[in-house]
Formats: structure tokens, C-alpha cells, sequence
């Protein structure tokens, strides 16, 4: 075997482009490690490892073509999955997002109240004596005062000097802030209390206002509760992610957190009426979906293939124009096919001359679907189908013709057994990618039509992803941990399917 | 053997001394306030920003704009600590939504910058009694007509129904009035509140009428006068909005609803702003159009990245500020929220022909109300099925009105809490 680049310049060149790729993965490495993403960060860090002793020592030889597979493989198939798996098991939806200890902090933030008069102050940040102070002025009383952590100083308007507005800006003691010590202020002002009266202080709302407010609800670490100063009320951790008032579980505090819940998202596929009644319809159409593009697909492709098969005049040309509609982008060819299909302005109702709700009524809409999806996915059967009849011997023709065999009879006992054999894996995994063809129907009928006066959820073309998406995405609550559930159970689903026509087919074992 | 653990030990140093360098990453200076905003807000607010940069002493603002305004959503949903932003410039109803999840921090405004705006624009950015940010720009829509096809502003409903008739075969018209902007809930409410289903109704001190919400008979029986031809569509107004622009701006439709953010695209193919609002049954009545704001919403990550305060400042000093908004709207061209902002000359015969159609018939969106599942559906996502089962199905107009109506009260009873 000859090597173009060999011995010191190849050593070379490989320490530079492992440097390279190390380089950026660290790089990548830092930015979630300053983010907090402390799995990604460490999966990066793994990763750099092993690149440098995979590529920097002779611990394994197959291990240097196998690595970057598997990298990517955990990067991106193993990690989402597991990602998925934990995630179904937690009340990860809108409200419950953020960690237990953020939501703490926000709900100590919410439960500061301004005072009931409302009483707010223009101020000045300062300093008396070299600690933090405001100086307040209240220009419709007026009324004006420094305030400190410790004590309240009242001033009187003749001491002071006032700006255009009537707003004081220097004080007896009082020393403003200047431009350059305000890149400071954030830290040295917010969050302080500056006195104001027995039972309120003035919270600073930016650096030119103070709001006299009251702190309502306090949180006791000891107990694990927040406590209503006012009323009383307890707030206890409810276990599912919310301090809750004991005696009514729906009085609770926001933000919550994120809390397991363990397997009540499978559950709830079950038990909640709202969930599992779509799930059934929408997973028996996904199945005709994904059955009906694969077989109208492959049929059309297949017809085409064999009429191109034969020497016709201008071959070449239909070929192209064959191959236009996968070679234009589907997002493009999905929302030009929505505008013709509408009722109103549509072209196909023009040119039909007629009334056609292909988008309201659910079977006209599903007509569209497979219809649509035909045109985005003949063009890939016809050219494998071209490929794969190319590959069949012709003396097999030949010799079947010989024996008095008629073409139907040909294309039936030779030509379809044999393309199936090389078609197989294409044939599932164009099942496969069909029964997840998220794009297409959230493009062209966003899952409808549905009829959502009757509180329908699931739109008649809404297959499970879509379904799954509405479920995570929708307006309003957004149920994350819910459509993670309902996703594994897709993919559960998709792998078996595909593994047992991988097994009918015998594919496998071929391979093997 | 040696060189092999030579290998070795040299990967693992080096690897130790790539970690050592991980422990303390850069942190972003404690005095630049980071804005997001989508791509037409974002490069107008970092022009007007950048033009005059002491809107808050001693900080520097940074603004990153987004491709889009769903990308830039998507973008704030999946904001962490380290990346996300300190103001965003959002719609108003990532309010619910966003402060439920601890994404949002709560802001308390003086008197006087209160007093800038209308009140019940900040019902649009409260949730639970509190509020969220400061009204930045006005989205509404108000309707457009061809003074082509037709002559002058209608008066009545009715007026623009037999229009259409009379005009339908001999300019080839398509449609009589359809909705070019703001889809069929948002953008169809003039319709819905111009026949009679109001969404809700204020009294003199900005509080909510509930009890005269959406009248799902009256409404029905409009529907069937002014819609239908028995149980069809009379071909007056489409059940979806597909189209409707390109038909507007092609002769073949006289009125549309369109949006305040895309009349740059009416002027440019010669329609003057003639604006109104949708109008009623009776002369003189109007259907009220959501006239939500948009707001520079104060995040939570802003307390995490020691710039609260200041962005506090950025808010009521430049996003709250009749100059802040009078310079930013030169620009950006959409109606401002900001009272002083309004009332400056100028203002643009858009910005004007839209805010006064908004002051005639404008009423706050409420995402309490529309967003919420209270109920078991959301009347934002019904809204459009009405339109279909009627005007396409030929369903009952007033018993799927009743259907909705239905929806929209349970809505409201769920989210009258989160006000």
C-alpha cells in the first residue's frame, strides 16, 4: 500500500487537525460549561479524551475509524433519547421549568408588594458617610429625605438643591453618585432596603425611582415553606413541583420547578380522556398515512421507472423533469401546493370549476396530504427504482420470454419479486421517515382541520408527531414532559415496526 | 512501550491543563444590558440606541436581533442564565406565559411614566397583579378599502355586503371583505365584534364588563343576514385568510383587514391609508379590534447577570420615554404606545391612520383570556373553526356561535385570576 503523505509531515498534519478539532471541542466545552450545562460540558471534555488517545497514541487501531461515529451516535441519537426518557418522567411544562432553588428566589422577588398608597420617590444613589443612601423626593407633596439601611433623615427643601423638575439632586452629607460609579451601582443598590417606616422600606426600581413596598411573603428553610406575612397562610412543598396552601392544592405559588413525577406522564396516556381519545385516531392514520405514501409513492415511481426503462425519444428530458420536484426544496413545493389546494383563491378548485374545502373537510384534506406527498416523494422511488432495474440481469427476461412467459407475467414472477428483495430497507425506511413526517403536515394543514367548537384536540390529518408537537408546543401550556412520553412511545413504536419488516424481509439476514 | 506511555502521559497533561482552563470562564461585563428583538425591531432599536448612548449612565446596551419574531421566541423559550437576555422585546402575550415560568421578573413603574400611557395597554403586560414590562409599539389592525372598486368609507356592515353584490360579476370580484393581517381570531375580532360577538367591554375606569361579552345570538342572526345565502356562503367574507393580500392588492377584493406592520407593502403599491375600523351593523357603530401593545419585558436574567437595576432604567429612561419612542418609531414606523410619542408630528399618516382607528374601536388583548386553556379549549385556536363550520360546513351560525361562546366564557372565568 502507497501513502501520499507519509513519516514526519503526516505525523504533522495529524497532530494539527486533531489540535484543531480538540481546540474547538474545548471551546464548545467552555461556553456550556459557563452556561451550567455540566452533562454537555463533561460529554465534550470525554470526547477530547478520547480523540487524543484514540488519534495522539497506538492504543487501537479500529478504534480511530470508530470514533467519531460513536461520539456522534451518543451526541446526537443516545443522548437525545436518554434526554427524553428522563424528561418523561418529570412535570416538565409551562410554570415548571426553572430549578427548585430559582423558583425560591422568584417567589421571594414576587412577594415583595408595594405599599397600598402607592407611594413612589424620585431618587438619587449616594452615599453618607460611605455607605449606600438615597436621596428621595416626593415633588407633589413636597417631601424630601435621605434614606440609609439604618435610618430615615428628613430634609427640608431650602437645604437642598433641586433640578428643573423640583426632583433634589444634592444634599448636606449626601454625595451622588458619579457617571463612572454607576457601572457599579447594580451591585452596591439593588436588592437593598432602604428605610422608609416601621413596616416598609423603599425597594429601588432602576436608578430614578424608589417604591415604598412591603415584603409578603418569606421563606422559611428550616421548614421548606413560604409563609404569608399578612394572612398567615402556609405555603408547603406539594411534591409535584409547587408550594401549595395545604388546605387548597390550587392556591400555589409561581414559578414552580421542575419535579419527577416518575411514570405519571404514561399514565395520564391512559387515564386522561383528553389525551387518549386523539391518540388512538390520530395513530391509526398516522399508520394509513405512512402505509399509503410508501405504496402510492413507490407505485408511481415504479411505473414511471419502467416506462423510462425502455429507449423512447426525448429519455433524457422527462428524466429531468422528473427528478424537479425533489430536487426543489419541500418546504417550498408543501406551502405552494397549500395555495392551491385553497377553496377560495385556489387553482385547482379554478381549475376544476369547483367548491372543493380541501383544508375543512377531513377526508379532502386527507386526499391533499397523500396526494402532495406523492409529488414530493415519486421522484426518489423513480430514480432507486431506475438504479434497481438497471442491476436485474436481462438474460432473467430473456429467458422467461423464451419460455413463453407474457411482460405482465415477467414483471410480476421476476422483475417486482427481485426489486422488492433490493427495495426492502428503502420501502421501511421510507415508512419509517413518513410515519415522523412532521414537516409536511404542520406545513400544509397544521394537522386539520379539527373541529375545536366540539373541543376537539387532534385534527383529522394530525399524525403523532404532530400531534406530539401541538401537545409540547400549543399555545397555552406547553406539556413537555408528556410529549417526551408520548415520543419514546413513537419511537418505540417506529423501532419495532421497522425491525420486524427488516426480519420479514429477511433484510438483515442478507446483510449478515 | 516507552513512546507509549510518553503518549500517554502527554494526552493526559495536556488534557489537564484544557480543564484547569474551564474553571473560570469569561463572564460578560456587569454593565452592558443585553436587549433581543426580531429582525425589524432589533437593527431600528440598535440605530436609536447606539445614536444617543447615555440612556442609562455608566452601562452600554448591546442589542441582538433575531431572524424573526418566532425565532426570536424560540429563542428566549430556551434562554439559559449565561445566554439569555435582559430585556426582550416581546409580544404581549409571552406575559402569561413567561412569568408562570420564571422567565419574566416583575417591575413596578412611578406615577408619572404610568401616566404616559393609556391603562389599559398595561393590562395587556400584567399577570397576577403584576407588571411585566413598558408598552412599546401598538399592533392593530383597521380595515383598508379600494377607492377603485368602491368610492367612499362604508357606514354600515350592510353597506359593504351589497357592494360586493353589486359589484362582484362586473369587476370579477373574488371576495367582499377578507383578513389580510392577524389571521382569523386576532385579526377576524373586528368581524366577530362588528356582527355582535364582543370579546369584552370596559367601563369608565378601565374595568372589564363581562356580562355583555359576545352575544352568540345576535352575532349567529348577522352572520346568517350579512354571510350567508341559506346554508352557504354568500362570498362576501372567506374563512381563511389565505390570499387575501395578494387579492387586495390585486383589484379583486375592496375591503381588507390588514396589519399595522406591513402597510409599508400597501403604499408601496399605491393605496393611500384610508383606514377604518370594520364598520357595525348600525351606522355609527364600529367592531372593536384587538389593539394589543408589544412590550420591552424586564427578564429574570437580568437580576442573574448584576444589571437589574439598570435595565430598570433602560426601561422608563429610553422604551418608556416620549423621546425614546418618538426616535425608535421614526424608524421603525409602527403606531407608538407612548402618549407623547403619539401625539409628536412625526408621526406618519399610517402610524396616525392606524392609531386612530385604534382609538375609535381599540381594545387591549388580554393573553389571560385568549391563551388560556381554562376550560379545556382556547378560544384563540376556535376562533377559525367558527368561520369554517359555518361559512364552509354550513353548519348553524348561531348554534356553533353558542359553541364558542362557550369556549371564550370559560376562558375568561379561568383567566380573570391571572389579571
Amino acid at each position: 500500500m502507497s501513502y501520499l503523505i507519509r513519516g514526519k509531515i503526516a505525523l504533522f498534519i495529524k497532530v494539527i487537525v486533531v489540535t484543531l478539532f480538540v481546540s474547538i471541542l474545548l471551546l464548545l466545552a467552555q461556553s456550556a460549561f459557563a452556561q451550567k450545562e455540566y452533562v454537555i460540558a463533561t460529554f465534550l471534555l470525554i470526547a477530547v479524551l478520547l480523540l487524543s488517545l484514540t488519534y495522539l497514541t497506538k492504543i487501537s487501531v479500529p478504534l480511530k475509524f470508530f470514533i467519531p461515529g460513536i461520539l456522534l451516535l451518543t451526541a446526537f441519537v443516545v443522548g437525545p433519547i436518554l434526554y427524553t426518557v428522563a424528561m418523561s418522567g418529570f412535570n416538565y411544562k409551562t410554570g415548571n421549568i426553572i430549578s427548585k432553588e430559582e423558583a425560591i428566589v422568584q417567589i421571594k422577588v414576587r412577594g415583595i408588594e408595594p405599599a397600598p398608597s402607592g407611594l413612589t420617590f424620585d431618587i438619587k444613589l449616594g452615599t453618607v458617610d460611605g455607605k449606600p443612601a438615597i436621596l428621595a423626593s416626593d415633588i407633589n407633596t413636597p417631601e424630601y429625605f435621605i434614606s440609609t439601611l439604618e435610618e430615615r433623615i428628613p430634609l427640608v427643601a431650602s437645604s437642598l438643591t433641586l433640578n428643573e423638575y423640583g426632583v433634589a439632586v444634592e444634599a448636606p452629607n449626601f454625595t451622588p453618585l458619579t457617571d463612572s460609579e454607576f457601572s457599579t451601582a447594580d451591585k452596591l443598590f439593588t436588592g437593598t432596603r432602604f428605610t422608609f417606616d416601621d413596616q416598609y422600606f423603599i425597594a429601588l426600581e432602576g436608578f430614578e425611582a424608589g417604591v415604598v413596598s412591603q415584603q409578603i411573603l418569606e421563606f422559611v428553610p428550616e421548614a421548606d415553606h413560604f409563609k404569608n406575612l399578612v394572612t398567615g397562610a402556609i405555603y408547603t412543598d406539594n411534591g409535584r413541583g409547587n408550594y401549595a396552601l395545604a388546605d387548597d392544592k390550587s392556591a400555589i405559588l409561581e414559578p414552580g420547578w421542575r419535579a419527577p413525577i416518575w411514570f405519571e406522564n404514561y399514565s395520564n396516556i391512559v387515564t386522561d380522556s383528553r389525551v387518549r381519545g386523539p391518540l388512538i385516531r390520530v395513530f391509526i392514520w398516522t399508520v394509513v398515512f405512512a402505509l399509503l405514501t410508501v405504496l402510492t409513492t413507490f407505485a408511481l415511481g415504479l411505473l414511471l421507472a419502467l416506462a423510462l426503462n425502455k429507449p423512447i425519444r426525448g429519455r433524457r428530458i422527462y428524466r429531468s423533469i422528473l427528478v424537479l420536484p425533489y430536487a426543489m426544496p419541500s418546504v417550498m413545493s408543501i406551502l405552494i401546493w397549500g395555495g392551491m389546494f385553497n377553496t377560495e383563491f385556489g387553482a385547482i378548485n379554478a381549475l376544476l370549476g369547483t367548491e372543493i374545502a380541501w383544508f375543512s373537510d377531513p377526508n379532502f384534506a386527507r386526499v391533499a396530504v397523500i396526494l402532495v406527498n406523492l409529488w414530493l416523494g415519486f421522484p426518489y422511488f423513480y430514480l432507486i427504482s431506475s438504479g434497481s432495474l438497471q442491476a436485474i440481469p436481462s438474460e432473467l427476461m430473456e429467458a422467461a420470454a423464451i419460455d413463453g412467459a407474457n411482460p405482465r407475467q415477467i414483471f410480476r414472477k421476476i422483475t417486482l419479486p427481485l426489486l422488492l428483495q433490493i427495495l426492502s430497507p428503502l420501502l421501511i425506511a421510507s415508512f419509517a421517515f413518513n410515519f415522523n413526517n412532521f414537516n409536511l403536515i404542520y406545513l400544509l394543514t397544521g394537522g386539520g382541520p379539527r373541529n375545536e367548537l366540539d373541543g376537539e384536540i387532534a385534527g383529522a390529518t394530525d399524525i403523532l408527531i404532530s400531534y406530539t408537537y401541538k401537545i409540547a408546543f400549543g399555545t397555552g401550556t406547553q406539556d413537555l414532559g408528556l410529549a417526551s412520553a408520548i415520543s419514546l412511545i413513537i419511537f418505540l413504536l417506529v423501532a419495532s415496526i421497522s425491525l420486524y419488516s427488516l426480519r420479514k424481509s429477511k433484510v438483515l439476514e442478507t446483510f449478515a | 512501550m516507552k513512546t507509549k506511555r510518553f503518549g500517554f502521559a502527554g494526552v493526559l497533561a495536556a488534557f489537564a491543563l484544557a480543564v484547569s482552563t474551564l474553571v473560570a470562564p469569561s463572564a460578560n461585563a456587569a454593565t452592558e444590558i443585553v436587549v433581543w428583538a426580531d429582525e425589524s425591531r432589533g437593527p431600528n432599536l440598535a440605530k436609536v440606541i447606539a445614536a444617543k448612548g447615555d440612556w442609562v449612565s455608566g452601562y452600554t446596551v448591546k442589542v441582538v436581533t433575531f431572524s424573526s419574531f418566532d425565532a426570536l421566541k424560540d429563542a428566549f423559550d430556551k434562554a439559559t442564565d449565561a445566554s439569555g437576555p435582559d430585556i426582550v422585546v416581546g409580544g404581549n402575550d409571552w406575559v402569561p406565559t413567561g412569568a408562570k415560568s420564571g422567565k419574566l421578573a416583575p417591575i413596578t413603574l412611578t406615577a408619572a411614566v404610568k401616566a404616559r400611557f393609556n391603562p389599559t395597554q398595561f393590562v395587556d403586560l400584567t399577570y397576577k397583579g403584576k407588571l411585566y414590562g413598558v408598552p412599546v409599539d401598538i399592533n392593530n389592525v383597521a380595515m383598508i378599502y379600494n377607492t377603485k372598486l368602491v368610492s367612499s368609507a362604508p357606514k354600515t356592515f350592510g353597506e359593504m355586503v351589497s357592494n360586493y353584490k353589486a359589484l362582484k360579476a362586473s369587476k370579477g370580484l373574488k371576495a367582499g371583505l377578507c383578513i389580510a393581517g392577524g389571521g382569523m381570531s386576532w385579526g377576524a375580532h373586528s368581524v366577530f365584534s362588528a356582527l355582535g360577538a364582543d370579546a369584552y367591554q370596559f367601563n369608565s375606569r378601565g374595568g372589564i364588563v363581562y356580562g355583555r361579552a359576545f352575544n352568540a345570538t345576535t352575532f349567529g342572526k348577522n352572520v346568517r343576514t350579512f354571510l350567508m345565502d341559506g346554508k352557504k356562503s354568500n362570498g362576501f367574507f372567506p374563512a381563511t385568510d389565505t390570499g387575501c393580500k395578494d387579492n387586495f392588492l390585486a383589484g379583486t377584493v375592496p375591503y381588507a383587514v390588514i396589519g399595522n406592520w406591513e402597510w409599508a407593502d400597501y403604499v408601496a403599491k399605491g393605496f393611500t391609508m384610508n383606514l377604518m375600523p370594520v364598520p357595525g351593523v348600525a351606522e355609527g357603530t364600529y367592531g372593536k379590534m384587538f389593539g394589543s401593545v408589544s412590550g420591552a419585558l424586564l427578564t429574570t436574567f437580568a437580576a442573574k447577570h448584576g444589571v437589574e437595576s439598570g435595565a430598570k432604567s433602560l426601561l422608563t429612561n429610553f422604551f418608556a420615554s416620549t423621546d425614546g419612542q418618538v426616535r425608535y418609531q421614526a424608524l421603525e414606523k409602527r403606531p407608538p404606545a407612548e402618549k407623547g410619542a403619539q401625539a409628536d408630528s412625526s408621526v406618519s399618516a399610517a402610524q396616525r391612520g392606524f392609531g386612530s382607528a385604534a382609538s375609535l374601536a381599540g381594545i387591549p388583548q388580554i393573553g389571560a383570556f385568549l391563551n388560556s386553556n381554562k376550560g379545556g379549549a382556547n378560544y384563540w385556536d376556535s376562533a377559525p373553526a367558527y368561520w369554517t363550520a359555518v361559512l364552509i360546513d354550513g353548519k348553524d351560525a348561531v348554534k356553533e356561535a353558542s359553541k364558542l361562546a362557550s369556549i371564550w366564557r370559560a376562558n375568561t372565568d379561568g383567566g380573570k385570576g391571572d389579571l
